[in-house]
């Protein structure tokens, strides 16, 4: 179902300011989404689903009161019941010095943006190029006597932000991803491909990929826990440097005391470079944050050295500096997030990776990560789907699935390669991270 | 509702769905944080929709709106319509339900209390004395503080006449206390982790959590873990918490009994589980002093229901009988697989997704030990209390988790605080080391709310009745 044109979204936020009590500040940020998702198991479509919907939300500021609303649907009388729920909240709460204020268009500038990733070819997306495209997986795997399981979802997406300051902002996105669990009797392979165009997601490619990794891993063999050196596949790097991100690069994690980012120290090795950058076209760019800001690049760690923070206007506030255009729905307790991580490439092949590597494993993927100590950064989680010992220099063996517990940090301090080739991974709703193949020197499996 | 229901069904049928059924959804949720002694958030939210599942040509589709009028609703079908015709492209074959007696009636989460009827200063002022008794600890630098309440009506209708209507309450809250120093971070957290705890009652359940009463404790057990020395490292006795042991029964009962896992359903993402049907009856999950069930009927449970979102009604399923592997969780779907009638645990986040199987509550049944004697009975071991971290490979086989708090325990008493303890293991070795459950005394009925599930993704709040229990034999290390 098409989304709705930009004049009515915006229109709709107008109607619901013009409610506003006189006096206040006020920010409408209004979401509508469509999205479609199939879902496969055994080679066959077992869900398929589709929804639509808008939501609006409403952050009302007066006397140093703050009270939100939030509504979803189309109702006629939708814009008067989030005012009044807005303002019962904001009436009901105890006045505070140092709110945070809304920000002012002149940093929210909608000329510096570059604009968001859009496709028609995704927004009108169908059910039937979804199955079709399932088929081919499923295909490739019933062809070698394997199963095929995953998912294959298409969205567009349309957000305003708009405040009585001037905060003025709207953007449509769009995005497409496919993926694939191929397995035998005795082992798995996987395989994603992401785009804001589902005219870049190649079936064929996410099939080729995941049951070539299915019949290499079959018949895996036990082996002991340890520091390894390992080379890791993007959908790892990914997942790894996601949660670094959440660990410490938002700068609330700084002031709360839990970040383990140490400015001007270098804490990893020569050649890791993490940024997050909204407008890379690697990416799935998008202009502003929640509160309509645009999205400035942020430098987190430039070759090993610990470097910026993102910033929402709370964060920046406390800090005296100006927001970096990261902000989640406001008010909240999590504070600004990196959505559009990238590591920066280095000049290898995955191959030549690979070939440093004399006694190791290659990693496929992680799965069930999970923050052990955020300060140390040291997370757990398991290999899965494509775990195969590297010997002499070439990928052997699979190897049985491995616990890992590790310093996030003490691994990238350890790199000894990074690839050309980046995959784009999309860890969650609105975000998207490149990532690279990595060559660690050391990676501890606990079990 | 009803009316909106009975279009959807009619719109189905007409355009040749076998089966149909609808969910109108509307929910509202009010939400207090206090932070560092400032109000940090007062917002309320209000959703309401329709989803939609047929089945047409054999396969299943599924569409869900917001746009509650009669066309849109309408065109909701007409995509659900599509989109099975489009699944029957790839299908191995049609769509068998196991028989449902179709019902009609009513359930409401019995309160005394009703949340939303509680002044909001009263409710502020609750949070407010918490913070200010968490900031009496100089080293917590981060006191956080919440309140939840969720009032949710689900009408559900299907085509072969079920009409349900069911109107749920909840009420949660808690608090996380945080300490720093140079080299550490510590969190501590009442009633449990996961930011609340959380039940299907009314105020009263905030009154019996005593948040303000408690706050200072936390705090200072925040801050009394920046110097605890280090967990031990060893293979020892662990007891655990009530609260860790309803995430344990979560993780390595809950999700691995879930029959659509099993069968595959969820192998590309959530993963499959080690429980295959050829162990059903015989296989020795656990010990003589472990039973499970998932019991939908237990009063206050966030997965205590009338009926699940397919109609069926609530009930009580031994999973675990006396250590051995008894029955799945079912849906219509995969109980015919198996020959069997679901056992009612098809449930949906809201309107704009499809049921799945999750968990109601599942519980670890008390035993007729206490932590008293447990600790009594521990020459050398650990006692862990309030989950910090947790992880589980996607059979539900190798876990690891770690606790906020650690008690050694030396020749029967409990000696010291340690920090940072993680224990792993495998699921059966594990359980089947369990050697004490304490009695019905110290049993109590916990609330998760961060259950993740299904592509879109799903979250659900689901109940876990659990008490202190102790194994033997367990690998522990300190992050």
């Amino acid at each position: 179902m098409a989304l709705r044109d930009a004049t009515s979204i915006l229109a709709l936020a107008d109607e619901v300011l013009r409610r506003v009590p006189g006096g206040s500040d006020a920010e409408v940020v209004i979401d509508e989404t469509d999205s479609a998702l199939t879902r496969y198991a055994l080679n066959a479509i077992h869900q398929n689903v589709a929804e639509t919907g808008v939501r609006l939300r409403l952050r009302l500021i007066r006397d140093g009161r703050v009270g939100v609303a939030e509504l979803r649907g189309e109702a006629e009388d939708i814009a008067d019941r989030l005012v009044r729920a807005a303002e019962d909240a904001r009436r009901l709460s105890p006045a505070q010095e140092n709110v945070a204020p809304l920000p002012d268009p002149a940093i929210a500038r909608a000329e510096e943006a570059k604009p968001a990733a859009w496709s028609d070819g995704t927004a009108e997306a169908t059910p039937e190029q979804r199955a079709d495209a399932v088929a081919v997986v499923a295909g490739a795997a019933a062809a070698k006597g394997l199963e095929a399981f995953g998912a294959y979802e298409t969205r567009a997406q349309q957000i305003a932000v708009v405040n009585t300051r001037g905060v003025r902002r709207h953007a449509r996105s769009t995005v497409a991803r496919m993926t694939a669990v191929v397995r035998g009797d005795d082992g798995a392979g996987y395989a994603d491909r992401c785009a804001a165009d589902v005219g870049a997601v190649d079936p064929r490619a996410v099939a080729a990929e995941s049951v070539d990794t299915a019949l290499r891993n079959q018949g895996a063999q036990v082996v002991e826990p340890g520091d390894y050196e390992v080379v890791l596949a993007p959908y790892a790097v990914a997942e790894m440097i996601e949660y670094l991100s959440w660990l410490g690069f938002g700068a609330l994690a700084r002031q709360e005391e839990r970040s383990f980012m140490r400015p001007g120290e270098r804490l990893m090795s020569q050649g890791v470079t993490l940024r997050d950058d909204g407008s890379d076209p690697l990416g799935l760019p998008f202009p502003f944050d929640w509160e309509g800001v645009t999205a400035q690049p942020v430098t987190f760690v430039e070759d090993g050295v610990c470097r910026d923070f993102v910033y929402d206007t709370p964060a920046a506030m406390v800090d005296g500096v100006r927001t970096t255009g990261h902000a989640l729905p406001l008010p909240n307790t999590s504070g600004p997030v990196a959505t559009h991580l990238v590591m920066e490439p280095g000049d290898r092949t995955p191959e030549e990776l690979i070939a440093a590597v004399r006694n190791g494993l290659y990693v496929t993927r992680f799965w069930y990560v999970r923050e052990v100590h955020p300060l140390r950064t040291v997370i757990t989680g398991m290999t899965r789907e494509g775990t195969f010992r590297i010997e002499n220099g070439r990928v052997t063996t699979p190897v049985r699935d491995l616990r890992f517990t590790q310093s996030i940090v003490g691994a990238l301090d350890t790199v000894q390669g990074i690839s050309r080739d980046r995959r784009l991974e999309i860890p969650d709703e609105g975000s998207a991270t490149l990532a690279p193949w990595l060559h660690i020197g050391r990676f501890h499996f606990s079990s | 509702m009803r009316d909106l229901a009975e279009r959807a069904l009619d719109t189905a049928t007409a355009g040749g769905a076998t089966y149909a059924d609808c969910r109108v959804v509307a929910r509202a949720v009010q939400v207090i944080v206090v932070k560092n002694g400032t109000v940090a958030q007062i917002a309320l939210s209000e959703d309401e929709g329709i989803g939609i599942r047929v089945v047409a040509g054999g396969s299943w589709g599924f569409a869900g709106t917001d746009r509650l009028d009669g066309p849109s609703i309408d065109a909701a079908v007409q995509r659900a319509l599509r989109i099975a015709r489009a699944s029957a492209r790839v299908s191995s074959r049609p769509v068998t339900l196991a028989p449902v007696e179709p019902v009609t009636g009513e359930y409401r989460t019995p309160v005394q209390e009703d949340p939303f009827a509680v002044p909001l200063d009263r409710k502020v002022d609750l949070l407010l004395r918490a913070d200010q008794a968490m900031a009496r600890v100089p080293q917590v630098i981060v006191r956080e503080c919440s309140l939840e309440f969720v009032r949710e009506r689900r009408y559900f209708a299907s085509s072969e006449g079920a009409r349900v209507d069911q109107t749920f309450v909840e009420s949660g809250g808690g608090l996380d206390a945080t300490a720093t120093s140079a080299d550490e971070v510590q969190t501590r957290s009442h009633p449990n982790s996961f930011g609340r705890h959380q039940l299907c009652a009314g105020w009263e359940a905030i009154v019996e959590m005593d948040l303000d009463g408690q706050a200072e404790r936390i705090a200072g057990e925040a801050a009394a873990l920046l110097t605890a020395e280090q967990c031990p490292s060893g293979v020892m006795t662990v007891i655990l918490d009530g609260t860790q042991a309803a995430l344990q029964v979560h993780e390595s009962c809950g999700h691995p009994t879930e029959l659509d896992r099993v069968l595959g359903a969820e192998a590309a993402f959530a993963g499959t589980s080690f429980l295959t049907p050829d162990l059903l009856g015989s296989f020795r999950y656990g010990s003589e002093q472990v039973t499970m069930t998932a019991d939908a009927t237990r009063a206050g449970g966030l997965g205590t229901f009338g009926w699940d979102d397919e109609g069926v009604p609530a009930q009580r399923t031994v999973l675990v009988d006396h250590g051995i592997f008894n029955d799945y969780m079912s849906s219509r779907e995969t109980a015919a697989e198996l020959g069997r009638q679901s056992n009612g645990t098809m449930r949906g986040d809201g309107w704009s997704r499809i049921p799945l199987i999750r968990m109601t509550n599942v519980n670890l049944e008390p035993g007729d030990s206490s932590l008293e004697e447990m600790i009594a009975g521990t020459e050398y071991g650990v006692f862990l209390e309030t989950n910090r971290s947790w992880s589980i490979d996607d059979r539900r086989l190798n876990f690891q988790f770690g606790t906020q708090n650690g008690w050694l325990i030396e020749k029967g008493r409990r000696t010291k605080l340690v920090r940072n303890a993680l224990y792993s293991g495998i699921t059966p070795e594990f359980w089947n080391s369990c050697d004490a459950v304490a009695g019905p005394g110290e049993w109590r009925l916990w609330g998760v709310v961060n259950c993740g599930k299904g592509e879109p993704g799903q979250v659900m709040h689901v109940g876990h009745g659990a008490a202190p229990c102790r194994f033997r034999d367990v690998r522990v290390e300190a992050s």
